[in-house]
């Protein structure tokens, strides 16, 4: 059985399409990434699988059940980890956890276990008897990922689950995700490239709610290959040295010692050769690897970040 | 020229919120077409009154028709031949004040003899006596041509009360005390809406008994302790309570139940929390005011007191005041408590539908 298979799941608020007939199939204990900019769709693709958006059109199935005809019974299944933090911050991290714990009828004994369980994972031990409200952007969404999780569902929805985080929080919450993997079907939304590139088993690119990509990440980006772009940190570079390399390559950016080179036909002896022949000692060069940014430009004509 | 910009923005954000805009204008306005048509221009009714006529004589009924012929008075018919029937009435809440015509009247009248009247009355509006006096005096002088000494005496069981005025303030002040629930209830849905908890619940398998129970069985205990609150308040402000302290406070418990249900709806069609604490002040004030809660509602044009019999505030407000200040019984409140249960009924009906169908969308 699939963890969530979608058909033809359609979506329109006043005739604006906001997901327009997506169909997916998300194997029991995958990682599955939906990667686009605001207002792809991502979100309300997960809130009708949770139950709080009707489809339009179409359904789903989460587990094998409907979420049309049984929601609550998708209910029961499904840890949902909202893009907004949604935590009670007038409670401490175990009233929070006891909270959920308790509405999914776990007993008292359990939520306890559980609770204490998490707290450790998501690094918040220390801190679970102080009032949320004191706690950093990264601890409410690690709490609020947390709360997803109480009472240990198969499926688990994670929307943006680290918006907002500066980096050091981001990473950790990652590493608090990736060892998920496997033991739960999740659903993770994200407009940041490296996240579904980090985390994922596969990832769907999603734009103006369709899906426009479907793959693993590594197949992604070399179904998509990037023009070969050279970086190079270099002294003695001339404005004329940047003239010349400008008539040269097909691309050219140079800001100081900083060289940014892309040709489809890029040499790396011949650059160099030719820098060096012209007054410049390089310092550094890397080769830029293709990103998951690199496809969706091409698949969509834009940005991710706006 | 920042200013201009933050502005013309906060003025956008102004109108395109209605409801906050409605509240914005929309309590001014109440209160000044209220007050306008309530107390302003010609339209005070004529005082319903009872009469006593113990004396049945020639005289005493000449006067008593005199009396009927005057525009400011409305002789509630027939006229009363012993006290004891319009004291009952007085307590049961049918009769506000009489005027009683004692024996040897007629008698004391042509043997130009002091003779005395009484006026009495219950505490259905203490500013009565004062407004039916100077009528009844004058009708004297100018039907019999003399002034008789008006006794003004409070019926029997409420001559106990200390301060009329406290009493007949404080029903009224712990109702809309009550009405307070209203913003409160659903500011906290609300809050919870927009902060994006409340869809996190609703993605658990609570059902939506569960949020509407789980969203106002917490004010239960408030409601108890501010009506203990406003009631202990009242003793030391000088209130006599009178009848059964237990029915008043059964009442007043619905009508907070009725609150709650009421702030709980407010709370499932607000969108934001401005909306939700703010709108429901737009009826409240209103409600309060056409309910007598602050002052008597008798010289109020039919038309507002026909709105505010179909609410609940008005059935709280008399119901407890009639048990606390006339020590009425369970029996004479009974329609007010229907009324009451009936409301609190509808209202949590109407909100666990409204809430069912806020569950998806």
């Amino acid at each position: 059985m699939d963890g969530i298979e979608t058909f033809n799941l359609t979506r329109q608020f006043n005739g604006l399409v906001a997901v327009d007939g997506i169909d997916l199939k998300i194997g029991e204990g995958e990682l599955f990434s939906l990667l686009g900019p605001n207002g792809a769709g991502k979100t309300t693709t997960i809130k009708m699988l949770c139950c709080l958006f009707r489809p339009t059109e179409g359904t789903a199935r989460v587990m094998g059940y409907d979420i049309v005809k049984e929601p609550f019974k998708v209910k029961e299944i499904i840890g949902v980890s909202p893009q907004e933090t949604a935590i009670s911050e007038r409670l401490n991290s175990w009233e929070n956890l006891s909270l959920v714990g308790r509405i999914y009828g776990l007993s008292s004994g359990e939520t306890k276990k559980r609770s204490l369980e998490l707290l450790e994972i998501m690094g918040l031990a220390e801190r679970g008897r102080e009032r949320t409200s004191k706690f950093s952007g990264g601890m409410k969404r690690r709490l609020s990922i947390a709360m997803a999780m109480v009472h240990n569902p198969p499926i688990l929805f994670l929307d943006e689950p680290t918006l907002g985080l500066d980096p050091q929080a981001r990473r950790a919450t990652w590493e608090h995700i990736a060892s998920l993997k496997g033991k739960k079907t999740i659903l993770l939304t994200t407009h940041y490239m490296e996240e579904a590139d980090f985390l994922s088993d596969r990832v769907a690119i999603i734009d103006r709610g369709k899906i426009v990509a479907l793959d693993t990440p590594s197949e992604l980006k070399a179904s998509f290959p990037k023009t070969p772009t050279m970086l190079i940190l270099a002294e003695g570079v001339s404005d004329a040295l940047v003239q010349g390399l400008k008539e040269r390559y097909q691309h050219v950016d140079g800001y100081g010692g900083k060289l940014k080179i892309a040709d489809e036909k890029l040499d790396f002896g011949e650059l160099t050769h030719y820098l060096e022949s012209n007054g410049a000692t390089i310092r550094s060069a890397a080769l830029e690897e293709p990103t998951l940014e690199d496809v969706f430009i091409r698949l969509t004509g834009k940005e991710l970040r706006e | 020229m920042r200013f201009v910009e933050i502005g013309q923005r906060n003025l956008k954000e102004l109108y395109r919120d209605p409801v906050a805009l409605g509240f914005l204008l929309g309590m001014p306005l109440a209160f000044i077409l209220i007050f306008s048509f309530a107390f302003g221009g010609q339209t005070t009714g004529a005082v319903s009154i009872g009469v006593v006529d113990e004396d049945q004589s020639q005289v005493s009924k000449g006067f008593v028709s005199y009396l009927q012929n005057i525009p400011a008075l409305r002789i509630i018919s027939p006229v009363y031949s012993s006290q004891a029937e319009a004291d009952e009435e007085l307590s049961g809440g049918g009769l506000s004040i009489y005027l009683l015509i004692p024996r040897g009247f007629g008698e004391a009248i042509e043997g130009q003899q002091i003779v005395n009247m009484e006026l009495v009355y219950n505490q259905a509006d203490p500013m009565l006596p004062q407004r039916v006096r100077p009528i009844v005096e004058a009708a004297s002088l100018g039907y019999l041509d003399i002034s008789i000494p008006l006794n003004i005496e409070l019926a029997q069981k409420e001559a106990q009360i200390k301060d009329e005025y406290v009493n007949y303030l404080i029903p009224g002040m712990v109702v809309f005390g009550l009405m307070i629930l209203i913003p409160s209830v659903s500011g906290i849905m609300v809050r919870d809406r927009t902060r994006g908890f409340l869809s996190r619940l609703m993605t658990t398998p609570a059902r939506p008994w569960d949020f509407i129970l789980g969203y106002t069985l917490p004010f239960v205990p408030v409601i108890i302790i501010s009506v203990a609150i406003y009631l202990g308040v009242g003793v030391l402000m000088g209130l006599t309570i009178v009848g059964n302290i237990g029915l008043a406070l059964l009442v007043l418990f619905i009508l907070g139940i009725c609150c709650m249900g009421i702030g709980m709806i407010v709370g499932t069609l607000s969108k934001t929390e401005d909306q939700a604490t703010g709108a429901p002040w737009i009826f409240i004030v209103p409600l309060v005011m056409i309910s007598g809660a602050w002052w008597p509602v008798e010289q109020m044009p039919s038309v507002l007191r026909v709105v505010a019999e179909a609410f609940p505030f008005l059935h709280a407000i008399d119901a407890s005041r009639y048990i606390i200040t006339s020590g009425v019984g369970f029996g004479a409140v009974l329609p007010d408590l229907y009324w009451l249960t009936g409301w609190a009924v509808a209202l949590f009906a109407i909100g666990v539908l409204l809430f069912r169908r806020s569950m998806t969308s």
